[in-house]
């Protein structure tokens, strides 16, 4: 208990990397409460599409119950004129409801007039949150199967590890695919599936490290003790394979957000109201040649949460091994 | 080094690569029975996208019987991998064509797309990571890894779309997509070529960005370690330049992990990177396979499954009679 104490105590030395994964955290959890408008928020799908990053916009309700999303508004004698959807416009003033109020869109606006910060922000956490918990289901089976095999030993772990070899040989994102598209997708079904294709490296892994640490002194004490083999895990083995599970973890965590993206944007992640950066990515592919910022943006996203996560997972890597990687 | 002779050496390699190669058939079995329940597991019916809405209950019938799924799951499991082993993958539901010349022609595509993807980001990967290692923590370092670092996040998809934004759509130099140009039957054959080239070019540069960047940091880190082992210094000391030194023994060393990297990068590339595919319009295996996934093809969907284990399989294969070429130990290690 008190090595990870330690260790966390270095990772916070370890400024940036600290920063950057404090920062990935707070924005998957804060993502719904920073975002400045609703994700699926559609005023005005004509007006508000695709406006550009940076766009100072009005909102205008009209009596005709229809909210206008318009720029460069100006009061004229008679009421008001405006750009909207590429066209200078005027609207008597008594056409008007209520005071026009601001809408800012910071990165701009997709193809349906939806705010891509916000949706973005959605987005984020949903992939970071689903790609924990994938892994978080990956650690348990991969910890079970690979303690297994090497604890028991024998006809049992050949047969454990001939069969993470099986699903090893068939591809992840194929699998992926294959049982999102059978299986209407959802969250559920993206988390089950991810997380039974992610265990395979990690068994393998914990197999190893359960086989060097079953003759050590602190597992032959336990089972003289007269431990069960569950506590044994859980109370020894555990805690003496955390840092190796950790950097582990970590690189599938950015795995994990390349593959659910991936599989959104090609169109079988979870459906909305769920939001996913591969669905914004592939809103920005149909809208390529009118806007650059719906294809770059998310991409741009995605691949800095991969760098905090990996680096991360570096960090965590050098403190338990610092001479070998420098 | 032994006193035994070459040719002993050969028949050790040659008898290793034999029990690997049968190690492979129960994987390959697992992976295709695995697929195999998989597929039957789904729920729904695979044909309700073939059928029109007023079509009847006994033209679905029809349909079942003609494609043969009312017979009970074991037979057809049976028949299935009968003719898996004749290398008869079943007829596709949706193009209504063998399976498997369907996956041949789309790999044969993809290959088109991978073989150079693979050789260059290779090629480019270790030029770098040499470069790097070599300049230790110098300027050609500390770019070169800063940039590595950062290309290597961007998955091939995300970078494809800013990719093609500036230079297909706003630049205009390359096509947005397809594999040729519509007339490129009527070109002479030099045209016909730099045409293939141009419409190969952003969908390789979008695969081998984030892989060569991998590669170079990789091989960065082997190289390293192999010249803090004291490989150089062992081999300074006996005489050799600084040079030949690092080249020939530093890298050597430092190749033997990478073989591995191969092993993994291979049957990702051949196999299609679906996303590029798709993006790029590319008819390879990728997309075949995404297509049969979308149009619940059961019988292609089935074929690439198996076509792309045996990849990862052929590949791990490859490594490991690579690695025992290489390095003695490994082959010690097997045996």
């Amino acid at each position: 208990m008190s090595h990870a104490r330690e260790s966390m105590s270095r990772l916070r030395r370890r400024r940036p990397a600290f920063w950057a994964i404090a920062a990935l955290v707070l924005l998957a959890l804060l993502g719904p409460w920073i975002a400045p408008y609703p994700p699926e928020q559609q005023e005005d799908v004509a007006g508000a599409r695709l406006l550009p990053p940076l766009t100072r916009a009005r909102a205008i309700a009209t009596v005709e119950q229809r909210t206008l999303i318009v720029t460069h508004l100006r009061p004229t004698r008679e009421g008001w004129s405006f750009d909207r959807a590429g066209r200078r416009q005027t609207l008597a003033a008594t056409d008007l409801v209520s005071d026009p109020s601001p809408r800012f869109y910071l990165l701009g606006t997709d193809t349906l007039g939806r705010d891509l910060l916000s949706r973005l922000l959605y987005g984020a956490r949903h992939s970071i949150v689903l790609a924990t918990l994938c892994v978080a289901l990956a650690l348990v089976i991969g910890l079970g199967v690979g303690a297994a095999a090497g604890l028991a030993g024998g006809l049992w772990d050949e047969t454990l590890m001939r069969g993470v070899e099986i699903v090893m040989s068939i591809p992840r994102l194929l699998l992926v695919l294959v049982c999102a598209a059978l299986f209407r997708p959802s969250n559920f079904v993206l988390l089950v599936v991810l997380g039974c294709t992610t265990w395979t490296g990690l068994a393998r892994l914990v197999r190893a490290e359960t086989l060097s640490f079953r003759e050590s002194g602190p597992a032959l004490a336990a089972r003289a003790a007269g431990g069960s083999a569950i506590r044994l895990v859980l109370r020894h083995l555990v805690p003496h394979i955390a840092p190796v599970l950790a950097v582990f973890a970590a690189l599938r965590v950015a795995d994990t957000i390349v593959l659910e993206s991936a599989i959104s944007f090609l169109g079988l992640g979870a459906p909305p109201p769920a939001v996913s950066l591969g669905d914004v990515l592939a809103s920005g592919r149909e809208a390529l040649d009118e806007a650059w910022w719906v294809a770059t943006v998310p991409g741009v996203l995605i691949a800095t949460m991969v760098l905090v996560v990996r680096s991360t997972a570096r960090e965590l890597f050098r403190l338990q091994d610092p001479p070998s990687l420098t | 080094m032994t006193g035994s002779g070459p040719s002993v050496e050969y028949s050790r390699v040659i008898g290793f690569a034999g029990r690997r190669l049968l190690s492979a058939i129960p994987l390959l079995w697992g992976a295709a029975t695995l697929a195999f329940i998989l597929v039957e597991l789904a729920p729904g019916d695979p044909f309700d996208r073939l059928r029109e809405p007023g079509v009847s209950v006994r033209t679905a019938t029809r349909l079942h019987e003609a494609f043969g799924t009312t017979r009970p799951f074991v037979v057809r499991y049976i028949d299935w991998l009968e003719g898996l082993i004749r290398g008869d993958l079943g007829t596709s539901w949706s193009y209504r064509q063998p399976a498997a010349g369907l996956i041949r022609d789309a790999a044969l595509n993809t290959l088109i797309l991978a073989g150079p993807a693979l050789a260059l980001q290779f090629a480019i990967g270790l030029i770098a990571g040499i470069a790097a290692a070599r300049s230790r923590g110098g300027l050609t370092d500390r770019c070169i890894s800063l940039l590595a670092s950062a290309l290597y996040s961007i998955p091939s998809y995300c970078l494809a779309l800013p990719l093609t934004w500036f230079l297909a759509v706003r630049l205009g130099w390359l096509p947005v997509s397809q594999m040729r140009s519509i007339d490129a039957a009527a070109l002479p054959v030099l045209a016909r070529l730099f045409d293939a080239a141009r419409h190969l070019a952003l969908p390789c540069l979008a695969l081998v960005t984030p892989s060569a960047a991998g590669i170079a940091l990789y091989v960065r880190d082997q190289m390293r370690t192999a010249i803090d082992r004291g490989f150089v210094s062992a081999a300074r000391s006996r005489g050799l330049g600084h040079r030949q030194a690092e080249l020939r023994h530093a890298l050597r060393v430092s190749l033997l992990p990478v073989t591995a990297l191969f092993s993994v990068a291979l049957p990702g590339i051949l196999g299609g990177n679906v996303a590029i595919e798709v993006l790029f319009a590319w008819p390879g295996l990728g997309r075949l396979a995404y297509q049969a996934i979308l149009a619940r093809d059961l019988p292609l969907i089935l074929g690439c499954t198996c076509f792309w284990s045996l990849l990862v399989v052929a590949g791990g294969l490859a490594a490991d009679l690579l690695a025992a070429a290489i390095d003695p130990r490994a082959r010690e290690a097997q045996t």
